[in-house]
């Protein structure tokens, strides 16, 4: 750490931390309500309640990471301070309120009501007022010294483009299916455009401080990467257009663009494995280097091949809607987002706190539970997806059957669920106490 | 590759892909109108849209495929629900469908559910590309439905009663219903449940139309 403002990053990284607990707490919750049909909640927190929720918490704390990782990389990238650390704290703090007072709106029956943009109209423009404090200051410090570097106008442009698509779910639209149409403008747009230059600009960060190679290696092979996950994403937005009501093309142009998609993915492998080889520099903080490859690796599973999976029209107008894609979701976002932000994190926050060697070890049982019992969830809910595909799809089954056949492996999910929970409560464990308590230091 | 030629298929890369979406988004806009027959989107409808988002149905229903996959998808539910088992439905469904995994009365006001029903009337028209598609096993069995069996399906009689091993177990199995009751003591059923039971929690179909009252009873009573 070079800047006294990098610290800012540190309470957005305590928020995230606390937001994910919450988010694993209430994905139990609506988790429970599909092992057992007596739901005790039924008419204090429903399932729509406790998922919408889940999901929103998940997109927060996401959030969260994203701007504490851009407020700690960007002073080094521009060569200079924070423009205004007070306006970096307004920020956190009003993001924070809102945030609860979505939830508990929520839990009030207050919503939206369109899925992870259940946020009601008066706390979305709160969410645009502080997206703009913050473009704000992160671009004022970007322009006091116009050191740009090709790292930092990445992950700009990524945090622009999610700006922007942002607005586009935030109208009432009577047209169900224009309402959808623009809806995927910010749930796709993001996790398959805007989010990936953010993600491709700060795995390029941590890989030019950890490995030691050569910048412009680096950023070359980030203009490509995100040149073809921008290339492929746009358009393959249509893989979202196939059944909505929308023309007929769109089976065309959603299959060819969609099923390039897992082309940048399988390039950040490469690249990541190759500055790894060739670094020139020794490695000392390994736990980083095990998220930061571990979530390339499972970026690629996640969002590559679970999602090519089912993005082919001949195999999405079967699975289209069902636990295939909630096995994917999950995969997706914790391989590609989660690993991401907790690369971030730990690679940050011994240089905050200070701490030059310390004791990984709770840090890589954290690495191993959350990863092994993701990947039985995912499996647990991709076999539940199956079945409900051929039984409820295919043989044309009623929907409540179908779902008796699938309880057992919902129990598969949500038993391992509990594991993941134990892994993420190593890590947040570890987040607090790190530097606390020194140990004499390990690998 | 040098850095300039990288930093050129960035942009080309993404101008190009901006500019196809962009204009097809211009030209689905210009179709989205006729595809989804939006001379039917009138007042009701649109209220009963904002209706389905206050309540968050989304987060437990799919509908056009997307939302929480909890409850049955409503794309199509208009096709095998007519507006009468809707609006007795949505005002209190633990009665009308007594399933295991229970949907919550959201205490919706008459005029709520009646937006509600429109609302799903009009999505239940949208042409999704024959989405979602029909199943393949059953596809052959609809040539030979008989009346009767579509209007079963129809007033949700499978939230209640099993038929070949499908449906609830709240009444008794129909499999067999034609071997042991006549089709007078059906229909009298269907009209009046209390006659043959005083405390039945069947609901009672007196209102359905005599046609479908007629080929529900030939259906039932030929199932031996
Ligand atoms: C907490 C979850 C939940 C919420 C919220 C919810 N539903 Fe349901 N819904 C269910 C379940 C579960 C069923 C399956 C049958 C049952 O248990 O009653 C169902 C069944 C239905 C059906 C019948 C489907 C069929 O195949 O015939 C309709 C129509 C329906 N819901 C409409 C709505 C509407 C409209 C809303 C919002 C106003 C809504 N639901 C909110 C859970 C929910
Ligand atoms: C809310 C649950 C419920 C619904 C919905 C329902 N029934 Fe029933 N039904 C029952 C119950 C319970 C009985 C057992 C006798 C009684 O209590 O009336 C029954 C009895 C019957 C019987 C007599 C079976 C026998 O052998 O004694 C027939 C026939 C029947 N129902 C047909 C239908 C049809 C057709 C429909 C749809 C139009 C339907 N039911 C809808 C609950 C329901
Ligand atoms: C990191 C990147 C990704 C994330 C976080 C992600 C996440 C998600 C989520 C949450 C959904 C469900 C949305 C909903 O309906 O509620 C979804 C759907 C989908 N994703 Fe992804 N995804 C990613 C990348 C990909 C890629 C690269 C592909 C294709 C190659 C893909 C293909 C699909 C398809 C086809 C669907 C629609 C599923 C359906 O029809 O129900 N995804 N994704
Ligand atoms: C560990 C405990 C967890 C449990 C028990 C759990 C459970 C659930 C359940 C039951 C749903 C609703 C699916 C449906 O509508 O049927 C859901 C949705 C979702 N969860 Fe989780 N979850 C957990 C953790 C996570 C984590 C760590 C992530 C992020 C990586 C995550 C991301 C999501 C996403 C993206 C959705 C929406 C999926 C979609 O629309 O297809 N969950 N979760
Ligand atoms: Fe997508």
């Amino acid at each position: 750490m070079k800047y006294e403002s990098q610290k800012i990053a540190y309470n957005y990284f305590v928020v995230a931390t606390l937001l994910f607990g919450l988010q694993v707490i209430f994905g139990l919750i609506t988790g429970a309500k599909y092992v057992w049909d007596f739901d005790p909640l039924l008419n204090i927190l429903p399932f729509n309640t406790a998922r919408a929720i889940h999901i929103n918490l998940l997109v927060v704390w996401l959030l969260f990471g994203f701007m504490g990782g851009t407020y700690y990389i960007v002073p080094e990238e521009a060569k200079t301070e924070i423009y205004s650390p007070k306006l970096a704290q307004l920020q956190l703090w009003l993001f924070a309120a809102i945030g609860v007072t979505a939830i508990i709106g929520y839990i009030a029956g207050w919503s939206w009501g369109m899925p992870f943009l259940e946020q009601p109209t008066v706390l979305k423009i709160g969410i645009v007022v502080v997206a703009l404090i913050f473009l704000f200051n992160v671009f004022m410090t970007m322009i006091k010294t116009k050191e740009w570097t090709v790292i930092q106008g990445v992950l700009l442009g990524g945090l622009v483009m999610l700006a922007l698509l942002f607005l586009f779910g935030i109208f009432f639209m009577k047209n169900l299916t224009t309402q959808y149409y623009y809806w995927w403008w910010v749930i796709h747009l993001w996790v398959e455009g805007a989010w990936e230059l953010i993600t491709g600009s700060i795995m390029a960060f941590i890989l030019l401080k950890l490995t030691g190679v050569d910048r412009e290696l680096v950023e070359k092979w980030l203009y490509i990467e995100v040149g073809l996950v921008l290339f492929t994403g746009m358009a393959g937005t249509g893989h979202h257009y196939y059944w909505i009501g929308t023309p007929k093309y769109w089976l065309w142009v959603g299959a060819v663009f969609s099923a390039l998609e897992p082309l940048p993915i399988l390039f950040m492998v490469i690249d990541t494995l190759r500055d790894v080889k060739e670094r020139k520099v020794e490695i000392e903080n390994k736990l980083v280097l095990y998220w930061a490859v571990g979530g390339v690796v499972m970026h690629f599973f996640g969002a590559g091949v679970w999602g090519f999976a089912h993005t082919l029209p001949q195999i999405n107008q079967w699975t289209h809607g069902t636990q295939i894609t909630a096995s994917h979701g999950h995969f997706a976002f914790f391989g590609a987002y989660v690993m991401l932000n907790l690369t971030m994190i730990y690679f940050a926050l011994p240089q905050i706190k200070g701490v030059k060697v310390f004791n990984q070890g709770l840090g890589f049982k954290a690495f191993w539970t959350m990863n092994f019992f993701m990947i039985i969830m995912v499996l647990g809910l991709a076999v539940a997806g199956v079945i409900q595909t051929y039984f409820q799809r295919v043989l044309g089954m009623d929907y409540l059957t179908t779902q008796g056949f699938m309880r057992l492996w919902f129990a598969v999910f949500w038993v391992s669920a509990w594991g993941f929970a134990a892994g993420a409560l190593m890590y947040i464990i570890d987040f607090f106490t790190m530097g606390r308590i020194q140990k004499s230091p390990a690998g | 590759m040098t850095l300039s030629q990288a930093k050129a298929v960035f942009i080309w890369g993404t101008v190009s892909s901006a500019v196809i979406l962009l204009a097809l988004t211009y030209n689905s806009l210009s179709q989205i109108p006729q595809r989804t027959h939006e001379d039917r989107l009138d007042a009701q409808v649109a209220s009963g849209k904002w209706v389905w988002q206050k309540h968050n149905c989304n987060d437990c229903h799919t509908i056009l495929g997307i939302g929480g996959y909890y409850a049955p998808d409503l794309t199509k539910v208009m096709s095998y629900r007519d507006a009468g088992w809707m609006k007795r439905f949505l005002k209190d469904p633990e009665k009308v469908w007594p399933a295991d995994r229970k949907m919550p009365n959201l205490h919706l006001t008459d005029q709520e559910i009646t937006e509600l029903t429109a609302f799903l009337g009009w999505v239940n028209g949208i042409d999704t590309n024959n989405w979602p598609p029909k199943p393949v096993a059953a596809a052959a069995a609809t040539a030979s439905e008989k009346p009767g069996e579509a209007v079963f399906k129809a007033q949700g009689c499978s939230a209640c009663h099993t038929i070949n091993g499908v449906g609830g177990k709240v009444g008794p199995d129909l499999t067999k219903v034609g071997g042991r009751r006549t089709k007078e003591w059906i229909e009298e059923q269907l009209k009046n449940p209390k006659s043959h039971n005083p405390d039945s929690i069947m609901p009672s179909y007196a209102k359905l139309p005599e046609k479908d009252r007629e080929a529900l009873v030939d259906y039932l009573s030929g199932l031996k």
